[in-house]
């Protein structure tokens, strides 16, 4: 009786149902580079049952699926006991995603033969793209979208995202390319076809208009639709995208304007205020903007302007050389009159700007921030230092301005030397200049952390001394303020 | 049973203990994910002969592949690095193209080895390589091939 415990009532119900076998459940976790899933099964499974369970937790198919355990793939034909997989153990699991969404690694094998099929898929979408770049040019013989298909890299983004399903994917991985490989970005730009496209501003408004993000984005900011309606901002943008050097420039000196105005009293709120309203669409839907369009905002539209700041990452310091004249800084007036001599194209119109910082449209950005677009901006900038306080409110911003303060190299590697115009030397200058803004400290952290004071001193910091400093220690954060307030505090 | 030597002032952890404790975070999978290890034979008493995999790193020419290694710890481990060779073929700067046998020099885990490292080090080393610049785009071999020898 005692032996088979499978009859016998007064043994345990769990061993009255393993019995027959002495089979055990057994956790395991199984873990993807992106997360975790714990699974329980039964501890003499086969790899090909555990990865039924799998496929169920992870929503993937089974061929899909490669577990990976102590360093051994393991066949579908193992047991878990084989290789050693108990209880609280991890496997790693890959899900192999379908080639064609992944592009990248193994369309560069195959270069044509995988572009094919995108470039079909996405040839439908575009009405107006294959028309336009029927003409030969693009490289094998391949759909006349894709008109990368002639750079080996980037075969595999062909059709350069025309509202394909692959859209997003393909244009982040092409940014991603396009910004780590600037050869390959000149290569493409080259490309006459590209060109032909690229002055057409018709076509790539509708280009952009297609991306459903950017539609979302247009909903909620009609600023964008206008700006994507007007012509000659598009014919900048473009002008801007063919030359990604010159959109490295671009951003960099905008960025350093920026910065400047930054130090305009009384701004830096608003300015925080204004970047974290428009922050969220931009930032999101400018991702995936087709050739770095976010100056397109930039040129013609005060709010939206704001955004190209926030989505370049590796925005630039703002040119602080304005015209002679209004410039604050006599250093500042010696790196303008550099500037403004190569700014051959620049138009002298907005050369008095009201701007106690002497940041001059025409004198930023060494000759590429001509744009007109730009340069309104800029004024509209100026006149309203709010906004230039929001743009630079981001703490990112002031920490990418710190260490491109801190290493001046930083920003001259920036730029490609080949189309660019600026000299290595005026950035060096410029550099400086952050430098000395950054030690002279720019607006008085009283006047900008106004609000924050007096929030501390309602709760009962009286010590405003105290107060300033743990605010400029924070960079405004109340929370952490308090946090150090407290720590500090003689108790 | 900690071993100090008079000579460092340093506990230095006896070999197979060493082994034994990667043995289990290469099981408990520590780390990101993205690499894994285990004793090639579980009766290795000596704990010598390991395999580890890399998965290959997205967005690069890697990416999707599991490479295979073979890790073998000498009896001077943890104060030696371990000899690593790649199974799957795979094109990698500082990887014989012939054998798949890691050069020593080429891999700063290897070359700058101290014993705090361990076996993950070395293969998320492996990994981070197959990141640069000059290596995420060499032509590869076709998946599934492995190196003779």
């Amino acid at each position: 009786m005692a032996e088979s415990s499978g009859t016998d009532p007064t043994v345990d119900s769990n061993v009255v149902e393993n019995a027959a076998k002495d089979r055990t459940m057994i956790v395991v976790t199984v873990k993807t580079p992106k997360d975790k899933e714990e699974i329980a099964i039964l501890e003499d499974s086969s790899v090909a049952q555990f990865k039924e369970e799998i496929s169920k937790r992870f929503n993937a198919k089974l061929d899909q699926l490669v577990l990976i355990f102590a360093g051994k793939i393991l066949k579908d034909g193992d047991t878990l006991n084989q290789h050693g997989i108990k209880d609280g153990l991890t496997v790693h699991l890959v899900i192999k995603t379908a080639p064609k969404a992944t592009s990248g690694s193994t369309s560069q094998n195959s270069a044509s033969s995988s572009g094919t099929p995108q470039a079909n898929s996405s040839s439908s979408a575009s009405s107006p793209v294959p028309n336009a770049s029927t003409p030969p040019g693009t490289g094998p013989a391949i759909q006349p979208p894709n008109l990368l298909s002639g750079f080996g890299d980037l075969s595999s983004l062909s059709g350069m995202g025309m509202g394909s399903a692959n859209f997003m994917e393909l244009q982040q991985q092409m940014q991603r390319q396009l910004m780590s490989n600037p050869e390959m970005l000149s290569q493409i730009m080259d490309n006459p076809l590209v060109q032909n496209m690229m002055s057409n501003p018709d076509l790539m408004r509708q280009m952009i208009v297609t991306n459903p993000q950017m539609q979302q984005l247009m909903e909620r900011n009609p600023e964008i639709s206008h700006m994507l309606n007007n012509p000659e901002l598009m014919r900048q943008t473009m002008e801007l995208a063919r030359n990604p050097a010159m959109m490295q420039e671009m951003m960099r000196n905008q960025d350093r304007a920026l910065s400047n105005l930054e130090s305009i009293p009384g701004g830096y709120n608003a300015l925080r205020r204004m970047y974290t309203d428009i922050q969220e669409p931009m930032f999101s839907a400018a991702r995936e903007q087709f050739g770095n369009n976010p100056f397109s905002a930039l040129g013609g539209n005060l709010d939206s302007g704001v955004q190209p700041s926030r989505t370049e990452n590796r925005e630039p310091l703002p040119n602080p050389w304005g015209p002679p004249g209004t410039a604050p800084s006599e250093s500042r007036g010696t790196g303008s009159s550099t500037t403004t001599s190569s700014n051959g194209g620049t138009a002298p119109s907005v050369s008095s700007l009201p701007n106690p910082l002497g940041i001059n449209a025409s004198g930023l950005g060494n000759g590429v921030f001509s744009s007109p677009g730009m340069q309104s901006l800029m004024q509209q900038i100026s006149e309203n230092p709010q906004l230039m306080q929001n743009m630079l409110s981001a703490p990112y911003m002031r920490s990418m301005m710190q260490s491109l303060a801190q290493n001046p190299d930083l920003a001259s590697q920036g730029s490609n030397p080949s189309a660019d115009v600026s000299p290595s030397q005026q950035q060096q200058q410029l550099m400086q200049q952050m430098l000395q803004m950054f030690a002279g400290g720019a607006v008085t952290p009283e006047v900008r952390f106004q609000q924050q004071l007096d929030q501390l001193s309602a709760m009962g910091f009286l010590n405003r001394e105290a107060n300033l400093q743990a605010l400029i220690a924070t960079g405004g954060d109340i929370n952490a303020a308090i946090e150090r307030l407290l720590g500090s505090q003689p108790s | 049973m900690v071993v100090v030597t008079l000579v460092t002032y340093r506990v230095k952890v006896p070999r197979n203990f060493r082994l034994l404790e990667e043995l289990e975070e290469g099981q408990k999978g520590v780390g990101d994910g993205t690499v894994s290890w285990g004793l090639e034979d579980d009766e290795d008493i000596m704990l010598t002969r390991w395999t580890g995999m890399i998965i290959g790193p997205p967005r690069t020419i890697y990416e999707n592949r599991m490479y295979s290694l073979k890790v073998e710890c000498g009896p001077r481990y943890p104060e030696s690095p371990p000899f690593v060779r790649f199974v799957t073929k795979i094109n990698l700067n500082g990887v014989h193209n012939s054998n798949g046998v890691v050069d020593t020099r080429a891999v700063a885990a290897l070359a700058k080895w101290q014993n705090s490292y361990s076996i993950r080090v070395v293969l998320q080393e492996l990994r981070r390589l197959m990141m640069c610049k000059e290596n995420m785009k060499l032509p590869q071999p076709p998946e599934g091939q492995v190196f003779s020898n």
